[in-house]
């Protein structure tokens, strides 16, 4: 019985003590991955909305250059360029894909995308995150949505290069802009 | 009258870990984070000071404990103990080094169940002093960043051509993508089991 209560008596006092380094370095850490996350936030908008910026000056080029409008329950971006950017998220091949995207004032013609999280195969569908692959979808229109084509088959303004050998993360890519475009196209309309 | 080196105790620990003992060649532990994390020479370091952290601090934790840790609950010990700190590399990580601490993904939180602690700490920790525990921990931690980050500068450069980011390849080098995907790692942790283990037959005893 003794032997019970002193191990239970061990388990206890040392589970307390490393609790206490835990809730001390979540203490410590949480306004910092909290503040990480908001930059790279900005910056990834920042970035889709084609605004110069130093590293250390995200935060005031931020405020300076964009406002920040909720319509219809989606968080627009508002630069003073006369653009407009969103978050999209969905599904990729292996897991979700984040990003931005920047469009003219009128939702119709797209000025630039980052992708701010991929998990595609390094190498083969991470390619989707490239800058050279991203400034393909410069320019192009959804009318009404965007459409994958052939590597360098792309001709009409909706039509977009799939890349060899990532044609299912090119896909999925395409699908997420779709599907998240027609939601904040409409919430942007709506009211 | 001097001591032979290679008689001394805390040497023979050193040398286990770092070669004789080798984790992940001798005991094969810790290979799914081998496997996971050796695609980029930075992913392999910072996970490799991740690994040390902890080995570090369960060792001196168990080991200074050793004679109060009740033999029945000695495993929770162990676990409550890695588990702790790995949750504080994890949030290191998290705060200062965010790139990196993405590119490892899970992996980093996965150190609670990397088996070379664990084992250590059983095989090891539980019976030693403190002093030969944390030359112990160096040791195979030590073993482990080295074979890690061997395997990652070999798969980096085929795979990306680059260390540490830098372009060592030249411009028109194709890159070989698998080298950088899951079978790459395979090869590679094979030839360097293949190559460790016959360098060590051949030393003599």
């Amino acid at each position: 019985m003794k032997e019970k209560l002193l191990m239970v008596i061990f388990l206890l006092v040392l589970g307390s003590i490393l609790t206490t380094a835990l809730v001390a370095v979540n203490y410590y850490t949480k306004p910092i991955i909290e503040k990480n996350e908001e930059l790279k936030l900005k910056r990834n908008i920042l970035r889709a909305l084609k605004l110069d910026f130093q590293e250390e000056e995200i935060e005031e080029v931020f405020e300076e250059n964009v406002t920040v409008k909720e319509k219809g329950g989606r968080t627009f971006f508002i630069a003073r360029t006369e653009k407009v950017a969103f978050l999209f998220e969905g599904s990729g091949l292996w897991g979700p894909i984040r990003g931005a995207i920047a469009m003219d004032t009128a939702l119709t013609t797209i000025d630039g995308i980052t992708i701010i999280y991929q998990e595609e195969t390094p190498g083969l569908g991470s390619r989707i995150a490239e800058r050279e692959y991203l400034d393909k979808f410069i320019g192009k229109k959804f009318s009404p949505e965007l459409e994958l084509t052939g590597e360098g088959k792309a001709v009409e303004e909706n039509e977009i290069d799939a890349i060899t050998g990532a044609t299912l993360s090119s896909d999925a890519l395409i699908r997420i802009l779709n599907n998240n475009y027609r939601e904040y196209n409409e919430a942007f309309k709506g009211e | 009258m001097a001591v032979k080196l290679s008689n001394t105790r805390s040497y023979n620990t050193v040398m286990d870990g770092l070669w004789r003992d080798h984790p992940i060649s001798s005991m094969v532990l810790g290979i799914c984070s081998a496997l996971a994390v050796s695609n980029k020479v930075e992913n392999a370091l910072a996970m490799g000071a991740g690994v040390i952290f902890v080995l570090l601090a369960t060792g001196i934790i168990v080991s200074v404990l050793r004679k109060l840790i009740p033999r029945r609950v000695r495993i929770i010990t162990y676990m409550v103990t890695i588990a702790s700190f790995t949750i504080i590399v994890d949030r290191y990580l998290d705060a200062f080094y965010p790139e990196i601490r993405e590119a490892i993904g899970p992996y980093a939180g996965l150190i609670i169940t990397n088996c070379i602690i664990m084992g250590r700490a059983e095989a090891f920790y539980i019976q030693n002093n403190p002093f030969q525990s944390i030359l112990d921990a160096l040791a195979n931690g030590v073993s482990y960043t080295y074979t890690l980050t061997s395997m990652a500068l070999i798969r980096e450069l085929l795979g990306f051509g680059t260390v540490l980011g830098f372009r060592i390849m030249p411009e028109g080098f194709t890159p070989w993508v698998v080298m950088v995907m899951a079978p790459g790692a395979f090869f590679v942790l094979a030839v360097f089991l293949w190559v460790t283990r016959t360098m060590a037959r051949v030393e003599p005893e």
